[in-house]
């Protein structure tokens, strides 16, 4: 077990201070001027030290991320499961949403925010704009690629279509619906930044205490900010992840946990006893 | 004579052009194990995916229990080649699939899993997900899973076909094994005719272009059916009856 928590979660710390060692060799070794590229550690004490301004910003950014992310991917269900399973919707919905992500989101955020404003709902819709279509066409692919047999097996059983796409189509749908979501969540931090930053000087947010940090000449503050924003963005990838594994049990093991509740048959007595005894009665 | 259960007047199933089922009439009787041979392209599936109403024929009718069941579903139980194990689910919600997929799972559907998987030897796989079975062990479970839901007809296309000889060998005996104990009605696909032999009590030879069955043949092999079954002189004259009639055109 702890030689699986090893691998799982030292090598990735191992690369990221192999990274981080390449960062400060680098700075030092080829005299880079401190307001052109800071040391790393640097950079973590402009975050450490300015910490009570930065995390009220941070939480902003983490609320435009996560709502943006979860309605974008409500919408990328949406539109996947609708276009998977109306064949004129898939031909006439999809190019539109091809065409969606053609047009350059930078070039998108301002007239967002001259329509909604400068609160968190234009920030909260460029991130669901970009999250939403890896999502989408992950479950386009998934739902037309289930198993025609197992579908025709539920039709044998008389199974409503209803139940055949929640039993069937939908879990089938989970590893190709995750990896949507990995690629969503990986973005949706960008998209917030995006956002923050078209909403010109006005209010308050990372981008524009980078912004700031950058006219200041203080490299050391602008390299901790995009730290501090890249770090948003590998926790909620993560924690995508982690909802990943917890849904998913059958991927990792070979068993299944007992079951939290189990409605009625676990009072009757777990295990063995109840296999065997109706077995005695009939024979 | 036992009664019929499954009759089939003047079935016929088109693609475009191709004829893949000519008019077929067939009655299978009640507790029989009948098995179908032929070549790929015969019409083997297609007569099974219409008895089972995934098909609806271009004409003629299906009729169960004397009820005309011609393209609905719901009638019969179905197993594949492929166990069609669903891999998120452990081997007992896999063997209550058809009730979860038709109305509630109740705890009888639970026990009866628990009761048959226990009774058939895969009592203790109960909560492993299907990934940690091997293939035998993962075509008994759909096997069972397709006798929990009490439908009077099996039918079963090639359910071994993918399986080594040795496992296969195993499974025919299981499957004549929970055959008797049950008293199902089998209706079995293979290309195999010695597993045809073995396992059945009338063997139907199909031919391709147009589908059809061009021979009925009763099969007098004692049961319980045994090792010594695969040299008896009947089964070998049997077998070469089949394959005549199977490889006859080649040759």
């Amino acid at each position: 077990m702890s030689r699986k928590l090893l691998r799982n979660v030292g090598v990735p710390l191992l690369s990221l201070l192999v990274l981080g060692g390449l960062w400060q060799a680098i700075v030092v070794g080829f005299h880079i001027a401190p307001y052109i590229a800071p040391r790393p550690m640097q950079a973590i004490d402009a975050v450490t030290s300015n910490w009570s301004t930065l995390w009220p910003l941070a939480l902003g950014t983490i609320r435009e991320t996560v709502y943006g992310f979860l309605v974008g991917a409500a919408l990328g269900v949406f539109f996947g499961v609708i276009m998977a399973k109306v064949p004129v919707l898939q031909r006439s919905v999809y190019p539109v949403l091809v065409l969606s992500q053609a047009v350059p989101i930078i070039a998108l955020a301002p007239p967002l925010v001259l329509i909604l404003g400068f609160g968190v709902t234009p920030k909260i819709v460029i991130v669901a704009w970009i999250v939403f279509f890896p999502v989408t066409v992950n479950v386009v692919d998934g739902l037309s690629h289930v198993d025609q047999d197992l579908v025709n097996l539920a039709r044998v059983y008389g199974a409503p279509r209803w139940r055949t796409f929640l039993q069937i189509e939908v879990p089938a749908t989970t590893t190709p619906l995750f990896s949507g979501l990995k690629i969503g969540a990986t973005y949706a931090v960008t998209g917030a930044i995006i956002g923050e930053g078209a909403s010109g000087s006005y209010g308050s947010s990372l981008a524009l205490y980078q912004v700031h940090a950058n006219s200041n000449l203080d490299a050391a503050a602008v390299y901790g900010t995009t730290m501090l924003m890249t770090a948003i963005g590998i926790t909620w990838f993560l924690l995508v992840v982690a909802t990943e594994v917890a849904v998913t049990p059958w991927q990792r093991r070979s068993v299944a946990r007992q079951p939290l509740r189990r409605r009625g048959v676990a009072s009757a007595g777990e295990g063995t006893s109840i296999g065997s005894t109706p077995l005695k009665g009939e024979s | 004579m036992a009664a019929t259960l499954l009759a089939l007047r003047d079935v016929t199933k088109r693609f475009g052009e191709a004829t893949a089922l000519a008019p077929t009439n067939l009655e299978i009787a009640e507790g029989s194990f009948v098995a179908i041979v032929g070549p790929s392209g015969c019409g083997k599936s297609t007569l099974f995916n219409v008895i089972a109403g995934l098909l609806r024929p271009d004409a003629g009718e299906v009729r169960l229990e004397g009820e005309l069941v011609t393209g609905a579903t719901g009638h019969v139980g179905y197993m594949l080649q492929k166990d069609l194990l669903v891999p998120w689910r452990t081997v007992e919600d896999n063997i209550t699939m058809a009730a979860r997929l038709t109305r509630r799972v109740t705890n009888a559907d639970r026990l009866e899993a628990r009761r048959v998987a226990t009774e058939y030897g895969l009592g203790e796989f109960l909560r492993h997900y299907p990934s940690a079975l091997s293939g035998g062990m993962r075509q008994r479970v759909a096997l069972m899973r397709t006798l929990v839901t009490h439908q009077p007809l099996l039918l079963l296309d090639e359910p071994f076909g993918a399986l080594d000889a040795q496992t296969r060998l195993e499974m025919q005996q299981w499957l004549l094994r929970v055959w008797r104990d049950t008293g199902r009605t089998v209706l079995f696909i293979t290309h195999d005719v010695d597993e045809s032999l073995f396992l059945a009590d009338r063997v139907l030879v199909m031919s391709p272009r147009p589908g059809r069955v061009v021979a009925d043949f009763a099969n007098p092999l004692s049961r319980p059916r045994t090792m010594e079954t695969l040299t008896d002189p009947i089964f070998i004259e049997l077998k070469s009856q089949v394959m005549r009639l199977l490889h006859g055109g080649q040759r």
